[in-house]
């Protein structure tokens, strides 16, 4: 009797491991019998395109027969590496990864394949390269500058041209921060500041320290920073910026406030400028705001500064590890190659294609900004992604936000910089 | 004794299911983290990602971290305040729907429900409840006009955002404890108190010399729940404050109200850091256990044995 049990118990929980483990293999065996062609698995961080990659890929996958599994994470700057890092210490790394820049490209190094033969890459001028060598196929090309309400500045007899640097700037806060009533705006700008909204000052604003002014792609300031060597001159007039955007914008919205109140601020009409980029569009488009809108420069700096923050965003990486690394590349070609592609990524996504073939054009005011700006070629990169996550969201964040509440100076500002800069000398 | 061996393999058999999760869900992991908190373990793949073993480093740089000191900081002030919170709005509640009211069953489920919702969401709420309903308030009615500057706003200040935090605690987890001490109160036997009154004792007096030494051992279950709750507090933190507002320590600009569950995750997933987020996961077990311990003991010695 006792031996019976015993077989019994053992033989139970045997047969249980297995039946769990079993299930997941057979699905998958299943759906490559299915498919013919296996399967690949996407994981990208925008889940409001989730719907639109789905549907396109189950087109794909009719022309194709590999079935494509899209995985969307999203939230802040951690979601998608937190997932990934579980996906990859559970041996289930997806064949294609979405990353955004060389600190995070550095995290998946070793796993990433290079796509410098791939057909599509004459064909952007964005891709992810690194000595040399392309890794990273550009989801699409995003953009930020100061986005304000067109409507409101002819009101205020303000010509957007003169908005390029900090004097155009702040003469026109001023002269629009009197008007407020006239308007019906509770402030000029809408900025956020909130610990939960850093990626806006420690990514995007941050960038105006680096990149603005300069050449496309010039990492010099950047790499001087990184050295621990700060440009007095060009950080205190950056400074000078953060002060004015601070203080012509809501309190709440720059203390407390989400990414809904402050985008939302702007949608309905209760703020002339906003400091977001085009991937606003939707929001606007949600909020029915009619007004016409477009980007000016930032005003980071005593001289003109004719061009706004264009990049692609996020990036696409193979797996070298996969078992379909053919599909994959046929995917990811097939996106820049195909109309249905082409539709997926304008017309459906809404996003500004980074490639030269495609003739689409997204609807959306704030995006039809950011190519024009691109057409004329007045465009600064992104170099904020060269400094470590670490370094922008426990650094970075708190230091800008002491600054907007206002708990220290911006001599303080100035000198917090200056010494987590030096601190972060590698 | 055959009948007996025959039991104990029953007894086995259903608890195999049981234990073998826990072994593999619970006991496995702890000791791979152990193992993981003295190496550089990154899970991920950079271009050198041999594991190595790296002695105390994880452990020593935790604690030169001025962000983890103040974590530690602000992480205990967070459970005493919470404790002293919930279990004072736990009891009262708990008295109050045990008493005559009209409608008490009603009120207990109602005091409940917070408790079931999930702490991420909860956090959502609460934070458009401070950002946008209390001021609007002081849009609405003149004498509430200062709750309406933008410098009042309650999450915009480490002091007052840290007592939102405790307010949401409260919220959420008050109605749970206070379904223990109605066990507790309802244990206690009638024929006390009516000897108690017949001697002459008042309502308090009665609360404070029968129910509450009656109800002793919901209170080593309470207090230990609240604090193991309050210290291991993630979700609530994440979606109501993300740590914010920021504050000065040690001359370093740090989050003001990261709670250390918040900041072991941040060391982890921002830092790109996971084998120190473990060692600081070490550190935080190895405290919450030891603080644990030490008050279910106190606790236990105050209880009446009937």
């Amino acid at each position: 009797m006792k031996k019976a049990l015993l077989v019994l118990v053992v033989g139970l929980v045997a047969v249980s491991l297995f039946a769990a483990g079993g299930t997941d293999a057979n699905a998958g065996g299943a759906a490559d019998a299915k498919a013919g062609g296996g399967k690949i698995t996407l994981m990208q961080n925008k889940p409001e395109i989730d719907p639109m990659l789905k549907a396109y890929s189950a087109i794909w996958t009719k022309a194709n027969g590999t079935e494509v599994v899209i995985k969307s994470i999203g939230g802040t700057a951690g979601g998608i590496g937190q997932q990934l890092k579980a996906d990859y210490a559970a041996g289930d790394m997806p064949d294609i990864f979405a990353f955004d820049g060389i600190e995070s490209y550095k995290e998946w190094e070793a796993l990433i394949l290079d796509l410098s033969a791939e057909p599509w890459v004459s064909k952007t001028a964005v891709a992810f390269k690194k000595d040399g060598k392309v890794y990273g196929f550009p989801v699409a090309v995003e953009g930020w500058g100061m986005a304000y309400n067109a409507d409101m500045l002819a009101k205020a007899g303000i010509d957007p041209k003169t908005l390029v640097n900090l004097a155009g700037y702040k003469a026109a806060f001023e002269k629009l921060d009197k008007m407020k009533a006239e308007l019906g705006v509770n402030s000029v700008v809408s900025m956020a500041a909130s610990v939960e909204m850093g990626w806006v000052t420690a990514d995007h604003n941050f960038n105006s320290l680096l990149s603005n002014g300069l050449p496309y792609g010039d990492l010099s300031v950047t790499n001087a920073l990184l050295a621990g060597n700060v440009d007095d001159t060009r950080l205190g007039e950056y400074a000078d910026w953060v002060e004015l955007l601070f203080k012509y914008a809501d309190k709440g919205v720059l203390t407390t406030g989400n990414y809904d109140s402050q985008v939302g601020a702007f949608a309905t009409g209760k703020a002339v400028f906003l400091h977001q980029g085009n991937w606003t569009d939707p929001n606007m488009k949600a909020a029915n705001a009619t007004f016409k809108m477009a980007f000016a420069p930032h005003g980071s700096m005593k001289k003109a500064t004719d061009g706004i923050f264009v990049a692609a965003p996020s990036f696409y990486a193979i797996n070298k590890e996969s078992k379909n690394v053919a599909a994959a590349k046929k995917y990811l070609a097939d996106l820049v190659a195909t109309p249905e592609g082409n539709k997926y990524m304008v017309t459906d996504a809404g996003m500004i294609p980074a490639y030269s073939n495609v003739t689409l054009q997204p609807t959306g005011m704030l995006s039809q900004s950011v190519q024009s700006w691109a057409a004329a070629g007045k465009v600064y990169s992104w170099n904020q992604y060269n400094f470590s996550s670490d370094f922008r969201q426990k650094t970075l964040i708190p230091i800008y936000n002491q600054f907007a509440t206002g708990q220290i100076s911006k001599a303080q500002f100035v000198d917090l910089m200056k010494k987590a800069f030096i601190a972060n000398k590698k | 004794m055959n009948k007996k061996r025959e039991n104990s393999a029953i007894f086995w058999l259903f608890l195999s299911p049981v234990l073998l999760a826990f072994l593999l869900v619970i006991i496995v992991p702890f000791f791979m983290g152990v193992f993981y908190s003295f190496t550089n373990w990154s899970s991920s793949a950079r271009a050198d990602n041999a594991l190595r073993f790296i002695g105390l480093t994880n452990f020593t740089g935790s604690f030169k971290d001025p962000a983890f000191g103040y974590s530690f900081g602000v992480t205990i002030l967070y459970t005493i305040l919470n404790m002293i919170f919930i279990n004072f709005v736990a009891f009262a509640l708990a008295l109050l729907v045990t008493s005559q009211l009209k409608l008490r069953n009603i009120y207990r489920v109602g005091f409940f429900v917070p408790n079931l919702i999930g702490g991420l969401i909860l956090g959502y709420i609460w934070q458009f409840i401070f950002n946008n309903a209390i001021p609007s308030l002081g849009k609405i009615f003149d004498f509430l006009a200062f709750l309406n500057v933008p410098e009042n706003l309650i999450l915009s200040k480490n002091t007052t955002a840290m007592l939102a935090l405790v307010a949401v605690g409260t919220w959420q987890y008050a109605g749970y404890i206070m379904m223990i001490y109605i066990a507790a109160i309802e244990n206690v036997p009638v024929e006390l108190h009516e000897a108690a009154k017949i001697d002459g004792a008042t309502p308090f007096t009665r609360l404070m010399k029968i129910t509450i030494p009656m109800a002793a051992q919901a209170f080593t279950v309470t207090t230990f729940l609240t604090l193991v709750n309050s210290f291991k507090q993630f979700d609530v933190n994440v979606s109501l404050t993300s740590g914010g507002p920021s504050t000065i320590f040690m001359s370093k600009p740090i989050l003001g109200t990261e709670l250390l569950a918040l900041n072991i995750y941040n060391t982890a997933f921002i830092s790109n850091n996971l084998a120190m987020g473990q060692a600081r996961a070490v550190i935080f077990f190895l405290v919450l256990a030891i603080i644990a311990l030490i008050q279910v003991y106190v606790n236990k010695k105050k209880e009446l044995e009937l």
